[in-house]
């Protein structure tokens, strides 16, 4: 070792103790080169050429660029600190099964046993139950047998009031077939029953209101009437559709063609009467217009609305030299422009709700979250009023939400302002007067269209509908 | 499973193994591995055992295994495609599901002694079954699992399911083009709508009997591989010019035509191709051709035939499009939106080229104009083709699934009519 040490020009350390330390950051141990006598640069060499030449130990220079930086010598892992936590394959039982069958996995040998955790995960809906003599005193019918309406209530607790896979899983062999319908029916109006003769309430058909209950009762027959509407919008052939929108195209013709006769014969009347009455007053029978059929686009067209409104915020005109440029913040935005009826002839009133392609993914992920916290539905059931309720609800909470990024971008703007100001005038303080301030915690907040000119918006006209 | 913040992953692996018996072939392997341990061909060669020629295959080896009345049972490809005299090639799927329930023994005794290298007793064994098997396959089934492989656990699932769950969906409509039939299956919340599933006996196999048509008619001998000694190079639709081996005499007939059929499929794979839409000699020829090498040295550019060939899975009423609209129509109107939605396609056809293009853009033209039509699909070909496994793989390592293995007290309490409720 010395020999080798000897031969590199290399001191002999003084410890030879491997510790830790040297093994991570052996490079890095003070490697004592015996300094050369050191040579002086001759008299006019210049300082270049001159370290060509000689170095600390007269070394060549490298050929190939070196890496120095400390990249491979940094070790992230911490070697050898920690023992390695053991991991075992050790039975468990599942509390969320009901015969206490023992399976194996994989866990840490320190973790304690504690109970399964994906039990909790073992979730069950309540559906109702009778008795033989609840059933023959309450629930008999002529059209449903008790060994029918057990099977009803037994395939609704193993799929969990899925009624299509209920409906798919029909015993057909031992009872007649049925529709969805019929089956949602039968369970509905059983849980209704139940629930007036029975004390325990279940979850799901029954709400608590005021402290009266309120069953949910199940229209069977607008259901029905839903389903096959719904099943002939879809079963339309594109031959229908093409007919459908010519027969549309056609009805729209015919109507202005009738216009057009209309107001020729009025016309004609008019001269009529005028050379009747020689020279009487003109009746003002032309100026009533006469009224087409509304269309479907007609009738959605009153529902559509557009506000587009610019805000335009001077900001404080700063009479110093401008430091830091005070721009004029411009502030463009609306609420959501849900757009008239897709495609011709008959559509879903569900179509109206969907957002419009040019609301972004942030912006739609902000107004779910903000309907979430108001406890609202994101998909509520699109029943006309509801419809537009809802719409409008969104189209507000998106102005509302551009107004509060609008606010804070101005309150910063004021902020920044102010400590420039105080920058500048060592001593002074700058009073915001608080009619400019956010007074976020302040009782009276004033509604936001008496602060801001909402020109046209949802709220204002929603009063007039 | 739970992390350091108490949070609660979503795996639990217990040893599971995941089955998926199909008729081209069984895949089988471990729950939360991403592909299976084994891709076995669902064929068995049954031969005498009195011929065994080579010293080391005396043996014991779990591939040859005895059975009392002399028969020998040959498994998997290395095994299989040797030419033996009087093996004959069995299978024991027939209809999409188990018959045969000797030979499955055999080849379930070869998994656990082969594959898995592992007593049957340590595992949880979850199977896929198709749509329509019937009761009494499934509680045979059943009953191997417990009573002679003593299984801790037992799960049947419909491939269906399984295939959407693969492809990240509870509610799809999965279009399975395999080897025996293409089949489409609504699936809402995690259940095949039984009902509603339809199928058509286009597949693989088909496709295999027409290329062989197709090459008759061209006048295109398909050699046996095995029987080429050696070939010589020779120019493009020259005549083939190779010498032959001599072959043990004795040679069964499905054996050869099984090799055959795989000679076939090969073929299929290389050249064929689906056009994109309905097939057009002219816009077929425009396309550059694909060479193809016979075993025997012939070699030749297939241009529009590629196309011609596929035409046959696409046929007005038996076609992947039309199965996939009629199990849609078939579903229940409000189920509709989701399922045309997330139609989800499987299976080894699916891998033929352009069969995804042409099946989305048939769909596209077929599918009522008030849906939003998507369809979806395992971006590399094993995993199309191994869906359904997948997707078993992936719920037998979840936390949640595992409350509901039949385990072998329920067994050995509720015997095997439980099946039917546990396993919807
Ligand atoms: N890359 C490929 N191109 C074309 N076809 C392929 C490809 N890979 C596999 N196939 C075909 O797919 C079929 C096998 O598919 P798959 O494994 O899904 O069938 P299976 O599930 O065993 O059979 P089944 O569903 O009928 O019971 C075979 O006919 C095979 O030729
Ligand atoms: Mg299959």
């Amino acid at each position: 070792m010395a020999d080798i040490l000897d031969i590199l020009d290399i001191e002999q350390p003084g410890t030879t103790e491997v510790t830790r330390d040297s093994i991570l950051h052996g490079d890095k141990m003070k490697k004592k080169y015996v300094t050369a006598k050191a040579v002086r640069r001759p008299e006019g060499m210049h300082r270049e050429v001159f370290a060509l030449l000689y170095n600390d130990n007269k070394d060549l220079p490298p050929l190939l660029p070196t890496d120095t930086g400390k990249a491979y010598k940094q070790t992230k892992a911490k070697l050898g600190m920690r023992k390695a936590r053991k991991w075992v394959w050790a039975p468990f039982t599942n509390p969320a099964r009901k015969d206490n069958a023992v399976f194996y996995h994989w866990k840490r040998k320190s973790d304690e046993t504690k109970e399964y955790p994906f039990a909790q995960f073992n979730k069950q809906v309540s559906i109702p139950s009778y008795s033989e003599s609840e059933y023959n005193q309450y629930l008999k019918s002529e059209d449903w047998s008790q060994a029918e309406t057990d099977h009803l209530m037994d395939l609704c607790q193993r799929f969990d009031l899925r009624f299509i896979v209920i409906h798919d899983r029909w015993d057909r062999a031992a009872f007649r077939d049925r529709s969805v319908e019929d089956l949602k029916e039968r369970y509905y109006n059983i849980c209704g029953i139940l629930s007036k003769v029975k004390t325990n309430p279940w979850s799901n058909t029954v709400t608590m209101v005021n402290g009266e209950k309120r069953v949910y009762h199940y229209d069977a027959e607008h259901e029905r009437k839903r389903k096959e509407q719904l099943r002939r919008l879809f079963d339309r052939t594109q031959e229908q559709i093409d007919e459908e929108q010519m027969l549309l195209a056609e009805l729209k013709k015919i109507e202005a063609r009738k216009r057009e006769r209309e107001r020729k014969t009025q016309d004609l009347q008019k001269l009529i009467s005028r050379a009747d009455s020689g020279n009487g007053l003109p009746t003002c029978q032309s100026a009533v217009q006469t009224e087409g059929i509304s269309t479907p686009s007609a009738v959605s067209s009153s529902i559509a609305r557009r506000h587009d409104r610019k805000l335009h915020k001077k900001k404080l005109a700063s009479q110093q030299r401008p430091i830091r440029a005070v721009e004029t913040v411009t502030v463009e935005w609306s609420g959501i422009k849900f757009p008239e009826t897709r495609g011709a002839g008959v559509w879903l009133r569900s179509q109206r709700m969907k957002l419009p392609p040019g609301v972004g993914q942030r912006k739609t992920k902000a107004i779910e979250q903000e309907l979430r916290l108001m406890n609202i539905d994101i998909a509520p059931t699109p029943s006309e009023a509801i419809c537009k309720h809802f719409n409008e609800l969104r189209s507000d909470l998106a102005l509302a939400l551009d107004l509060k990024n609008a606010l804070t971008s101005c309150e910063f703007e004021l902020q920044a302002l102010r400590h420039q100001y105080e920058a500048l005038n060592p001593g002074k303080t700058l009073t915001i007067p608080p009619s400019i301030c956010n007074t976020s915690g302040d009782g009276d907040v004033k509604p936001l269209s008496e602060i801001i000119d909402v020109v046209g918006s949802p709220g204002a006209l929603n009063n007039t509908i | 499973m739970s992390g350091p913040n108490g949070m609660l992953y979503g795996g639990d692996e217990i040893g599971a193994l995941v089955f998926d018996p199909g008729h081209h072939s069984l895949r089988v392997g471990y729950a939360q591995e991403d592909t299976p341990k084994a891709d076995i061909p669902a064929v068995i060669g049954v031969g005498p055992s009195t011929h065994i020629p080579d010293a080391e295959e005396k043996v014991p080896d779990g591939n040859i295994t005895q059975s009392g009345n002399e028969l020998r049972h040959y498994i998997d490809v290395t095994e299989i495609h040797v030419p033996r005299p009087g093996m004959e090639i069995q299978t024991y799927m027939k209809d999409g599901q188990v018959d045969n329930w000797d030979l499955f023994e055999k080849m379930l005794d070869y998994c656990y002694a082969k594959v898995i290298r592992s007593p049957s007793e340590h595992h949880p064994a979850l199977f896929t079954e198709a749509v329509w098997t019937t009761r009494p396959a499934r509680e045979k089934l059943a009953e191997l699992l417990f009573e002679k492989y003593q299984a801790p656990a037992f799960f049947l699932v419909k491939n269906a399911v399984l295939a959407a769950f693969a492809n990240g969906k509870s509610t799809a409509l999965v279009v399975d083009a395999g080897a025996s039939q293409t089949s489409a299956v609504p699936v809402i919340d995690g259940y095949a709508i039984v009902s509603a599933a339809v199928r058509s006996p286009l597949g693989g196999d088909h496709l295999a009997a027409q290329a062989k048509n197709m090459l008759n008619n061209m006048h295109i001998q398909m050699l046996p591989l095995y029987s080429i000694q050696s070939k010589e190079v020779i120019r493009e639709r020259e005549r083939a010019r190779y010498t032959l081996k001599t072959l043990p005499a004795g040679l069964t007939q499905s054996w050869q035509q099984y090799m055959l059929k795989k000679q076939y499929e090969d073929f299929y794979h290389c050249v064929a191709q689906v056009s994109e839409s309905s097939y057009d000699e002219r816009t077929a020829a425009s396309v550059p051709g694909v060479h193809y090498e016979f075993p025997g040295g012939y070699h030749q550019d297939f241009g529009p035939e590629r196309f011609k060939l596929t035409e046959c899975l696409f046929e007005q009423n038996l076609g992947a499009p039309h199965l996939v609209c009629s199990a849609a129509a078939a579903c229940d109107a409000d189920a509709r939106p989701a399922l045309w939605g997330a139609v989800v396609a499987c299976g080894g056809l699916a891998n033929l080229a352009g069969w995804l293009e042409r099946v989305g853009r048939e769909l596209a033209a077929r599918a009522p104009s008030s849906h939003r039509l998507k369809t979806h699909a395992a971006p590399s070909p094993p995993e199309r083709r191994f869906a359904a496994w997948l997707g078993g793989s992936i719920l037998a390592s979840i936390g949640s699934f595992q409350q509901m293995w039949i385990s072998s007290q329920e067994y050995d309490e509720g015997g095997k009519g439980q099946l039917e409720r546990k396993c919807p």
